[in-house]
Parts: structure tokens; C-alpha cells; sequence
């Protein structure tokens, strides 16, 4: 079984980040990064999988510059057996990953994708489902449950009215939720370990077409301060006098 | 991670600035990788019960030591041919810094990852290092390190402790007071006088007839921890297992401190710098007077000043252990070796344990005050804090002791040649520690100050190296901290000297600036 896990280096998603002064992106300045907490689940699952069938092969994969080796590096010490970095200092949109990822996929034969569901940054949830549309290949979002096997892919999905169980033939792309996993610490061994593992550099097959530009950045307006209230009458002619509730 | 070159040697900064210097930022992507392992460690499984902890809940300390050994932490500089990782002793430090955010948990692992183990990973037979090595590396077995006893403190080479050859054994007799991780121990390294004269260190097992642990001592603070006697009736000691030689127990003893107090020293910027993080987070949160306390300019003040000592602490501990570490690589192999590898950096340990110890006093003491009355109560974990700083001036040797040796250690290297005592003149600091440094009385208060003048200009020197890399907020920290250390100098300086001595001008430091990031990294402001 070979499954390939494409990761998205993100700003520490704990952290608070600001605008730059001129509004054209975030300042990173100072900033830590990660991997997307998407994805590092779908990296745990995939070494999961491994430990229970050894014969499992794991390619982590992300498009970036020589920083996305820091990630690609702890991908190998959660478990994957080799990274393979797309170095281009490009901007992708969502698209133009798909089809980056597309075109690897049509040259090295992989049984399964899978991969977060959306990147913390940039919240588009989309790369999965457009990499599945441009393969042909069956696709199950949001899971909260992966199992393998010869030939097939059950996949438990979390909808707005229970969960759903899809089965699907491989090879399949699947996108997984926060309640897949629960990443666990990373062992020091396997971080020396991961030192002899391949990280493979190699040049994007497909050049990004941006099909969105993003003009503008700007940080929410300010909250205004709250009001207290002394009871539940207060509160009512409150609201009332605000328009907020009629009556 | 060591450098290409090698490192200068011992004591050199204080003649000369060396072109660049390690700093926490030089750490390979993968070392960081192990330092986050380790602070998720202790923010998920630690921190969550420090009060379980202090109330010595059976069996909790020794279950986290397991885990921490299943994670590969208990022997990250020990040999892999022992079952450590057989990494550098800076990349251990860091890791220790960051399993050290509480203080119970960070002495008991502190003693069995490190002072416990680095005497006989040093001093050791090849058969005695694969007897006890890999228990402690794997985290299956606690240690210990007994030299203190009750009349013997600060004078450690005054042990009464006893050992009489009999047959194939060692009967040890006397009693070790202090014994950090006594309770959960195995295996102690402990000191004793062969025939009541020659100072040797033993391996002595737990289980061996003769050996009892008394009652655990009622500490002011690492409540979690224990503390207790190991005493020593007739105990049994096979005489194999005497490590090193008959009568120079003292090497093993000393350069496990040496290391010990550089180790020590990241165990003592860990709860500052979980200081800073809790106290910021009340800071944002508390109001008064219709504002943030976090933005009054005295509050600000103390994270400014609080994050520029921490700065310049971590800036010298890790320059010390990347130059410790090319030591290793340069000398280490043999006994002799391991000895010269310890020993080279000895001032330097000497300087961090000082000043880290005294900035984690400082920060504790203010963040503490940051609370204001809710400091004072066991409501917020700040109290917990500052209890369990208080014993890090105290222990590996008390700084008192730590500053007449760091003098003596460098007059000694003077005068055998290996240092010079011509000031490199390269800070207001120097300038005055060399001008002072050859008029040094004989009395303790003189010597003293003429170590804080040395430290002070280490901690300066590797502050400055580090801010000129990196800019920014470092600078700003680092422009706090010589407006505060160059006055400690002064006052230093006029107790050597009975002179005068006027502060240079320096840039007014932005405190709040420095607090803003302190208040947004909840931590240290780097
Ligand atoms: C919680 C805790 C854990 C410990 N763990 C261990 C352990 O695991 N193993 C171990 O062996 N020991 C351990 N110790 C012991 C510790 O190392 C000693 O307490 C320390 O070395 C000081 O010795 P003392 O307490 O006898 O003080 P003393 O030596 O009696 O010192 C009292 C005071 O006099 C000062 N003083 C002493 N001599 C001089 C001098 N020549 N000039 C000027 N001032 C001087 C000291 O600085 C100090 O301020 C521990 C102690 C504590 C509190």
C-alpha cells in the first residue's frame, strides 16, 4: 500500500498574527511555524497504518522553499519513509496545488491520498476534493475514521446530521477531520532516526496559474467593550432599545 | 550542535571577543524539533498535575520519569552504546530546559538524566557503564548522587562517610543527607573515605544489605520531589564497584558538578520562563483602575527587565555548552580526556550557574509581584514557582561557593598560562573587571564582587554577540540588560577598588516594547 500525504507549512496556528501595515499579506516576522494541524493528523494516520502493516509505504510531500525541510523533517519523524520537497518559492492557490499534486500522482503510482482537510492559514478547503476531480478518482472528506484495505478504503465522515460510512475503491483521496487522531509526542529516536530517511528535492512538474488574487488584508475591527447588565429586565430593555429584539 | 571550529578555550572571553558564538537560535531544525517534544511534554502531562505532584502522589513522579524514557529523554547525551542518544550536552540542556517548567519534575529528572549518570558515563569501567548505564537512560530506573552530608556542605571534601575493604567488599558506613530522588532511587552514586582518607565514589545499589533511605525531609518548596538520608550501616559494597580510582573520588564528584551546574542552569531558566508566560497571561487579564494592568509602565518594567535577564542568561548557557560539547568532541574518549572535556569550561559553568540561578530568583520574586495579593496565595501556580526556585542558589554548590571558586579558577589559569587576565576591553564591563581585577584582596567581599564582574562580563559579552546577529527585539533586550548590569559592575568595581566610577550614557530602554512581546509569546520575549 503506498499513500502519499501532502503537507502545507502554516504560521503557528496558536499564535496571533497581524496584517502588514500596508494590508498586502501577514507579517511573518518573528513568527513560528508548523505543519498545518490538518495535515499532522493525516501524517499520524498514515504512520498508524504503517505500524500495523509494516509492507506500508509513506510519502509526505509539500511545494515551498528550503524552510518547508523543517516540517518535511518531522513528517519523517512521525513516521513517513520518505519526504519529497516541490521546491518553488511560487504562490499556489488551491488549484494550481491540484494540479501540481495531480501530476505527481500520474507519474508514481499511490494507492490513497490523504490529507487535512483545510490549512489553518488560509481556510479554503478545497485542494482535496479539486486533486480527486481532476484524477477521476473517488474522494471522502472530513473523516473521522480511515480503514484500508486490499482494493478498498472504508472511510467514516463526520455530516452536519450524524456520521456517515462511505467504502470506496482505490486509489481514493480522502480528507481528514481534527477527531481522526490525536497526534502522538514524537519520540526523540525517531527524529535521529528520520535523519537517514530520504528527503528528495525536485522541481515542480506544473507552473501555478492563479485563478484568485488576494488584494487586501485587514485585521477585524476592534470588539467594542461589552455592558453589564443587573438583571434579566435590564438586559430585555436593553436589547429592545438597541433594535436588537422587538416587542 | 557544535561548530565547525574549534571553540577558544576556557576563560579566553575574557581577554578577547570571539568573532560569533553559538546562540538558542543555532539549534538544527531537528534539535528544535526535540525541544518542542519536551515542552509538550511538560505543558501536557507535567504542568497539568504539579499539585498531585506536591502532594506525592504515589507512584506519579516515577510513572513520568517512565514516560519521559520512553520518549528517548532520560539519556540524550549519554552514549547509544549505553542506550542514550549519544547527542550533545547543549541540545540536553535545552531539552531540560523545557522538561523543567515545573521544579519537582525538573530535579528528579534533572538528577537521573544528568549528575547521576555523567560521573560514571566519565569516570566509569566499560563494565560498569553497561551494568548501570542503560537502566537510567531508559528511564527504568531512578538515580541519585550522594556527596552532602550532614556536617559536610559546601566542605565536601571534609565526608565523614567511611569505607573499609573486607574480602571482596566495601563496608560503607555514615550517612549522605539531601538525596534528591532518595525515595524512588536505585541506584546512588555516592562519596565516601576509603579508610576515613581517600575520597572515592561508589555505585551502590538500593537492594544492597545495609543500605536504608530515612524519612522524607519537610521542604519549603519542590514539594513533589523527594529528599532524604541515605544511610549507610555496614553496607555492602562489591568491590568492583568502585568507580575510578581508590582516592580520587574527587574527580568524579567535581566534573559531575561542573557539568551539573551548566545543566543546572537551563534547569533554572525553565520555571523562569514559565514564570513570565503565567504572569503575563494575569497581567492581560487583571484591571484596575479601569486598565490592563499589563499596559502600566512599572508592570511593563518587570517583564522588560525579567525577558533581557533571561536573554542573557540563555545566551550564555549555550554558548558555554556548544563550547563544552566541541570539548567533547576534541578530547573526550578517554578517562583523561572526559576529565579535560569537563574541566575545560569550568568558570563558564561556574558564571551560568550564578547568574541563571540569581535571574530566576529576580523573575520569580517579580512575576510574583505582578499578581499582587493573589500571588500570595496557592490559588495561581506563581507561588508554587517562586517556592521552588529558592533552593537553586543553594544546591551544586552554593553561589557563594560558586564565586569563590569561579576567582580562584581564574586566577589559577593565569598563572599556569592557559588565560590571560588583560581585559578584552570590549564592553563597559571589561573594561572594568580588568582594571579591577588585579587589585583583589584577600577578603571574601572583594573576591566575590570581582566574580561578579567576571560573570557579568560574560553574560554581557554573550548577549551582545547575540543581539548584533539577529537585531530587533534582541537588541532592545539586550539594551535593558546592560542598563541594569552595568550598574551591578559599578557597584562591583567600588568594592574592589574603593574607586569611583561613572555609568556610561546608554539609549533609554523600550520596556514596552519588550513587554508587548513578551505579553504575545506568553514567555520569554524570543
Ligand atoms: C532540596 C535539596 C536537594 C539537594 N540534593 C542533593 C543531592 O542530590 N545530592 C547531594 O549530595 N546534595 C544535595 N543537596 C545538598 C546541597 O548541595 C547542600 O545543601 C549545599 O551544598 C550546601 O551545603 P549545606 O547545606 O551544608 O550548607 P553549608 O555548607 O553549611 O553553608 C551554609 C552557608 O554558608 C556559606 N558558606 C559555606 N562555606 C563557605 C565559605 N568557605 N565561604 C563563604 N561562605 C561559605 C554557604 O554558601 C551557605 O550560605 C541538596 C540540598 C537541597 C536543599
Amino acid at each position: 500500500m503506498k499513500i502519499l500525504v501532502p503537507i502545507k507549512r502554516v504560521v503557528d496556528p496558536y499564535a496571533k498574527v497581524r496584517p502588514l501595515a500596508d494590508g498586502s499579506g501577514i507579517d511573518l516576522t518573528g513568527q513560528n511555524f508548523a505543519i498545518n494541524p490538518f495535515d499532522e493528523i493525516a501524517v499520524e494516520e498514515a504512520a498508524r497504518i504503517k505500524e500495523r502493516d509494516p509492507s506500508t509505504q509513506v510519502t509526505a510531500i509539500s511545494i515551498g522553499g528550503p524552510e518547508v525541510e523543517d516540517q518535511l523533517r518531522k513528517a519523517l519523524a512521525m513516521g513517513a519513509d520518505e519526504s519529497i520537497l516541490v521546491e518553488s518559492t511560487a504562490e499556489w492557490d488551491s488549484p494550481s496545488v491540484a494540479d501540481e499534486l495531480a501530476a505527481y500522482l500520474k507519474d508514481n503510482p499511490t494507492d490513497v491520498v490523504i490529507m487535512g482537510k483545510q490549512a489553518t492559514d488560509d481556510d479554503n478547503n478545497q485542494v482535496g476534493q479539486m486533486l480527486a476531480a481532476k484524477l477521476g478518482w473517488p474522494q471522502a472528506t472530513f473523516a473521522s475514521k480511515i480503514e484500508l484495505k486490499p482494493g478498498e478504503a472504508v472511510v467514516t465522515r463526520e455530516t452536519d446530521t450524524g456520521e456517515e460510512t462511505l467504502s470506496l475503491p482505490l486509489p481514493a483521496v480522502i480528507t481528514v477531520d481534527l477527531r481522526l487522531n490525536e497526534p502522538r509526542y514524537i519520540a526523540l529516536p525517531g527524529i535521529i532516526k528520520a535523519r537517514s530517511k530520504p528527503l528528495n528535492k525536485v522541481a515542480p512538474k506544473t507552473s501555478p496559474r492563479l485563478r484568485t488574487c488576494m488584494t487586501g488584508v485587514e485585521s477585524p475591527p476592534s470588539r467594542q467593550a461589552g455592558k453589564r447588565v443587573g438583571s434579566v429586565d435590564e438586559l430585555l430593555a436593553e436589547l429592545k432599545g438597541r433594535g436588537v429584539l422587538n416587542g | 550542535m557544535s561548530t565547525q571550529t574549534v571553540s577558544p578555550p576556557g576563560a579566553s572571553f575574557f581577554s578577547a571577543t570571539p568573532a560569533r558564538a553559538f546562540a538558542p537560535e543555532d539549534f538544527a531544525g531537528d534539535e528544535k524539533l526535540m525541544i518542542d517534544t519536551a515542552e509538550q511534554f511538560s505543558r501536557k502531562e507535567i504542568l497539568p498535575v504539579a499539585e498531585r505532584l506536591d502532594h506525592q502522589e504515589d507512584g506519579l513522579m516515577p510513572s513520568l520519569v517512565k514516560q519521559a524514557g520512553d520518549l528517548g529523554f532520560c539519556g540524550v547525551d549519554t552514549s547509544d552504546k549505553y542506550g542514550g542518544l549519544g547527542l550533545g550536552k547543549n541540545v540536553a540542556a535545552r531539552i531540560l530546559e523545557f522538561l523543567s517548567l515545573n521544579g519537582s519534575f525538573s530535579v528528579t529528572f534533572g538528577v537521573t538524566s544528568g549528575i547521576s549518570q555523567v560521573g560514571l558515563a566519565l569516570f566509569g569501567s566499560e563494565d560498569q557503564k553497561l551494568k548501570y548505564l542503560p537502566a537510567l537512560t531508559s528511564g527504568q530506573q531512578i538515580g541519585a548522587y550522594a556527596l552532602s552530608e550532614p556536617n559536610s556542605g559546601s566542605d565536601a571534601l571534609s565526608a565523614q562517610t567511611k569505607a573499609i575493604r573486607q574480602g571482596n567488599k566495601w563496608i560503607l558506613n555514615g550517612t549522605k543527607m539531601w538525596i534528591s530522588n532518595a525515595k524512588w532511587a536505585e541506584q546512588f552514586l555516592v562519596m565516601a573515605k576509603i579508610d576515613g582518607e581517600k575520597f572515592s565514589a561508589f555505585l551502590v545499589e538500593r537492594d544492597f544489605p545495609g543500605v536504608s533511605i530515612a524519612r522524607e525531609e519537610h521542604k519549603m518548596g519542590l514539594k513533589g520531589s523527594s529528599t532524604a538520608r541515605l544511610v549507610l550501616e555496614n553496607a555492602e559494597v562489591p568491590v568492583e564497584n568502585l568507580l575510578y580510582l581508590e582516592g580520587l573520588g574527587h574527580h568524579v564528584a567535581f566534573n559531575a558538578l561542573n557539568i551539573g551546574r551548566f545543566k543546572l542552569s537551563s534547569m533554572s531558566i525553565g520555571p523562569a520562563r514559565e514564570a513570565l508566560g503565567v504572569a503575563a497571561t494575569y497581567a492581560l487579564d487583571r484591571k484596575q483602575f479601569g486598565q490592563s494592568i499589563s499596559d502600566f509602565g512599572l508592570i511593563q518594567k518587570k517583564f522588560a527587565l525579567g525577558a533581557a535577564l533571561f536573554y542573557a542568561a540563555e545566551s550564555m548557557i549555550y554558548r558555554t555548552g556548544a563550547m563544552i560539547d566541541d570539548a567533547f568532541e576534541q578530547y573526550a574518549g578517554t578517562i583523561d580526556g572526559n576529565r579535560k572535556a569537563a574541566e575545560e569550561y569550568a568558570l563558564e559553568c561556574s558564571a551560568c550557574k550564578i547568574f541563571s540561578t540569581e535571574a530566576e530568583s529576580w523573575i520569580v520574586d517579580e512575576m510574583l509581584q505582578v499578581y499582587g495579593g493573589y500571588g500570595f496565595t496557592e490559588e495561581f501556580p506563581i507561588a508554587r514557582i517562586y517556592r521552588d526556585a529558592r533552593v537553586s542558589r543553594i544546591y551544586e554548590g552554593t553561589n557563594e561557593i560558586n564565586r569563590l571558586f569561579l576567582s580562584d579558577r581564574l586566577r589559577r589559569k593565569a598563572k599556569d598560562g592557559s588565560a590571560s587576565l588583560t581585559a578584552a576591553g570590549d564592553s563597559f564591563i571589561s573594561e572594568l573587571a580588568g582594571k579591577a581585577i588585579g587589585q583583589v584582596g584577600a577578603d571574601q567581599a572583594s573576591i566575590g564582587a570581582a566574580s561578579d564582574l567576571v560573570l557579568l562580563a560574560y553574560a554581557e559579552q554573550s548577549a551582545r554577540l547575540r543581539s548584533a546577529r539577529f537585531g530587533g527585539i534582541h537588541e532592545a533586550l539586550y539594551t535593558a540588560f546592560i542598563g541594569y548590569a552595568n550598574a551591578k559592575a559599578a557597584e562591583s568595581y567600588q568594592l574592589v577598588t574603593g574607586e569611583s566610577v561613572t555609568l556610561p550614557a546608554i539609549s533609554k530602554p523600550d520596556y514596552a516594547e519588550i513587554a508587548k512581546a513578551v505579553y504575545s509569546k506568553r514567555g520569554p520575549a524570543v
